[in-house]
């Protein structure tokens, strides 16, 4: 059931770019996930439980296996755990994956995939154009990476092994901040991945299967601005699809909370549940001695998605939703402000 | 009783019946061709396409995806755009100026308010058709929800020869369109007829070996391989007209017909496609075009006189005397083999209405043409 921890032993750990991040590989045979999701683990550190969501760097069509690849951030607490102590043997406890942006690959199905990421945000894409390779036979597959330089690209000899089984499928373009000087790596472009290189790249790679699909994951800033890109250039955007990663989503602050009462369905029982004040949906529920799953609660894992059946809440962020799932009555409970007094959903 | 040309009756070749038939219930429900790749290349870009019943357009959007829509305004039907062209961000109706963006919204109706009060446009948009690109070709299909094209031809890839037409580039010369005087399954049957190669094209296709030819089903689609004869493989680099696109363990010709109409004709050095378009009970369009190596003019002209000497020799010839000539531009002398099925099929169809047309025996070499009457009659309902 989603949101239950179970233990999973690390089989093997890898540094990558020079020890600044690393790969944790799970012995996990019978996990089943799509290209794209959230791995929620749940680590004691200093006597404190906490939670974090690592989009799994690995497609379940190829023999990698269920892992996340964890970039330290600096001063972040649990990134830098897991960079210098996690080892093979260790038993980290994980929840069923999850997750929206996801890209689930099709045998008959034809299309061509465009993907934009930068920095950490290349772990689910790299997940899901393996994916493509292995499961997609028909489909075509360009990414454009963007990255400081040369020394910070993640998974780069795992990118440029794909590339070279399937050079008639899929390109990579990679774009450099702050290439060195001196240095003789060869890279596509300088600078962002904005307008100017997102045109580039679709002239210089125009699809071939017309049936086009744009994913985005990069720091805060860059999903805005690819997709205003991506829309100004005529993508329609139910093509687009992103998640954003490091960096800060931007919280919508303007409504004030109200006071309210909510009928929760978890676990096939349903109850109702006091929400004061400026308290989250996610908050109240497990002020009420519930147990509902979550995760990162920041709006970024889905791990708390619940369907609101009545009444109305305000979502501070929904980087874990597409628009498709917001019309479909999906919030995220972790950013949810009750918005009418009285309010009806279930995590079912 | 009804006169039978092998499985289907005469009438199947000769009534309008027949023909609105197929074109809404073969033609307005597959792929068709639609062009070249490079037909639609450029943002704003557009060409049309009548697929059986269905005006169907092709544009290109600035993130150059194509889309396909039925070209049909919703206000009136008026058609919205004419054959080829290029057009910015709008599609205008000519009739009341409606006007389109390119994935179909209607974004504008003048005179709204005087006329209409209120149009909920997000109701009014264009009808979707279905668009890919496979082997370098353009199709369409009138239903958005079609299966994909590689569904529909996955099955016969394996079979149609090595070539990759994407990459190799248009030759002009070979663009040509014509009509012949003969219903569209005449055509494809010629087309598919082993049995008539080493005889009406006795003189102008014996460089391959017809006794030797391979041919099957994938489904609705006929697959067709021969290999050439030794006269011509020995040593042929120096008998190829045009520089070589497949590998030497690959020669041969590959001549395949997909369902329907979809005629490609590939070998050693070339390859062209052969589209077939009913345009009445007794008239069809043939539409030809073809690539060629992405080589330098040096290269072709090298290839070709290279070749020429053996090609002199080798005797290319009408399947008629000069003496036997009806007159200047009789195509059983011609030494064209295009020229000599057209006349095939435009006999043929002539003594079709004769009360005294009767039809003899199918040949082995003839049982793809019966094949692909069962097709027909499959895709019209008419197998129990």
């Amino acid at each position: 059931m989603s949101g239950e921890y179970t233990p999973l032993t690390v089989r093997e750990t890898r540094e990558e770019i020079g020890g600044l991040a690393k790969t944790v590989v799970f012995d996990a045979p019978d996990w089943d996930w799509t290209a794209g999701q959230h791995l929620p683990i749940r680590l004691v550190i200093n006597g404190e439980e906490v939670r974090r969501s690592y989009s799994i760097s690995a497609s379940p069509h190829t023999e990698d296996g269920l892992r996340i690849c964890v970039k330290r951030v600096k001063d972040g607490l649990v990134s830098n755990v897991i960079n210098d102590t996690i080892k093979a043997g260790d038993v980290i406890e994980a929840a069923a994956p999850n997750g929206t942006f996801t890209l689930a690959p099709g045998g008959t199905k034809r299309r061509t995939h465009y993907f934009f990421g930068a920095g950490s945000g290349i772990t689910p894409l790299y997940a899901m154009l393996t994916s493509v390779m292995a499961a997609e036979p028909n489909s075509f597959a360009h990414l454009a990476y963007g990255n400081h330089n040369e020394n910070s690209i993640l998974l780069e000899d795992e990118l440029n092994a794909i590339w070279q089984a399937n050079p008639d499928r899929m390109s990579i373009h990679h774009v450099f901040t702050k290439p060195g000087w001196w240095s003789s790596a060869e890279y596509w472009r300088n600078g962002y991945i904005d307008k100017p290189a997102i045109e580039a790249l679709i002239a210089e790679n125009p699809p071939y299967a017309q049936d086009a699909q744009y994913y985005v994951c990069g720091p805060g800033g860059m999903n805005g601005a690819v997709k205003a890109a991506l829309m100004s250039l005529d993508v329609p955007v139910d093509r687009i699809h992103m998640e954003s990663y490091g960096g800060s989503a931007k919280l919508d602050t303007s409504v004030e909370s109200m006071a309210a009462t909510a009928q929760v369905t978890l676990y096939g029982q349903t109850q109702n549940v006091a929400i004061t004040k400026g308290q989250t949906v996610l908050e109240a529920v497990k002020a009420a001695g519930l147990k509902p799953p979550f995760s990162c609660q920041s709006g970024v894992c889905g791990s708390c998605k619940a369907k609101l059946i009545k009444g109305e809440v305000h979502m501070r962020a929904y980087m874990a939703l597409e628009d498709k799932d917001i019309d479909d009555g999906a919030i995220l409970s972790c950013q949810s402000l009750a918005a009418t007094d009285a309010i009806e959903l279930t995590y079912d | 009783m009804t006169n039978m040309l092998h499985l289907l009756p005469v009438e199947a070749y000769t009534r309008q019946e027949w023909f609105d038939r197929e074109q809404r219930d073969i033609f307005s429900k597959t792929w068709r061709y639609a062009g070249f790749m490079e037909d639609v290349s450029e943002p704003g870009q557009y060409i049309t396409v009548q697929a059986g019943l269905n005006n169907i357009f092709i544009v290109m959007g600035r993130d150059r995806r194509l889309r396909a829509f039925h070209n049909i305004c919703r206000h009136r039907g008026t058609q919205l755009i004419r054959a080829v062209g290029k057009t910015q961000k709008a599609l205008t109706c000519p009739y009341h100026d409606w006007t389109y963006d390119l994935e179909g919204n209607l974004v504008s109706v003048p005179e709204e308010e005087e006329e209409f009060g209120k149009v909920d446009k997000s109701c009014l948009g264009l009808k979707p058709a279905k668009v890919d690109i496979w082997k370098s070709m353009l199709f369409v299909h009138p239903d958005p929800d079609a299966p994909s094209i590689t569904e529909w031809f996955g099955p016969v890839e394996a079979h149609i020869g090595p070539h990759v037409p994407e990459d190799l580039v248009e030759y002009e010369e070979l663009n040509q369109s014509y009509e012949i005087k003969a219903n569209w399954k005449v055509v494809v049957e010629n087309y598919i007829d082993v049995y008539h190669l080493s005889h009406l094209h006795s003189g102008t296709l014996q460089m391959y070996d017809h006794k030797a030819a391979k041919f099957h089903w994938e489904g609705p689609h006929y697959m067709f391989w021969e290999p050439p004869v030794e006269s011509f493989a020995a040593d042929q680099e120096k008998k190829l007209i045009a520089p070589r696109v497949i590998p030497e363990d690959m020669n041969g010709a590959w001549v395949p017909m997909l369902w329907p109409g979809i005629g490609l004709a590939a070998s050693e050095d070339g390859w062209n496609v052969f589209i077939i378009e009913p345009l009445g009970p007794e008239l069809t369009r043939v539409s030809n075009r073809g690539r060629v190596s992405e080589s330098s003019g040096w290269e072709f002209a090298k290839q070709s006189m290279r070749s020429s000497y053996f090609w002199t020799k080798f005797g290319l010839s009408g399947k008629y005397a000069d003496y036997d000539a009806m007159d200047d531009n009789d195509p059983m002398v011609s030494g064209d083999f295009t020229a000599e099925d057209i006349y095939a099929c435009e006999q043929q169809q002539a003594s079709l209405k004769s009360p005294f047309f009767e039809t003899g025996p199918a040949g082995k070499g003839e049982s793809p043409v019966v094949d692909h009457q069962k097709v027909v009659l499959e895709w019209l309902g008419e197998v129990k």
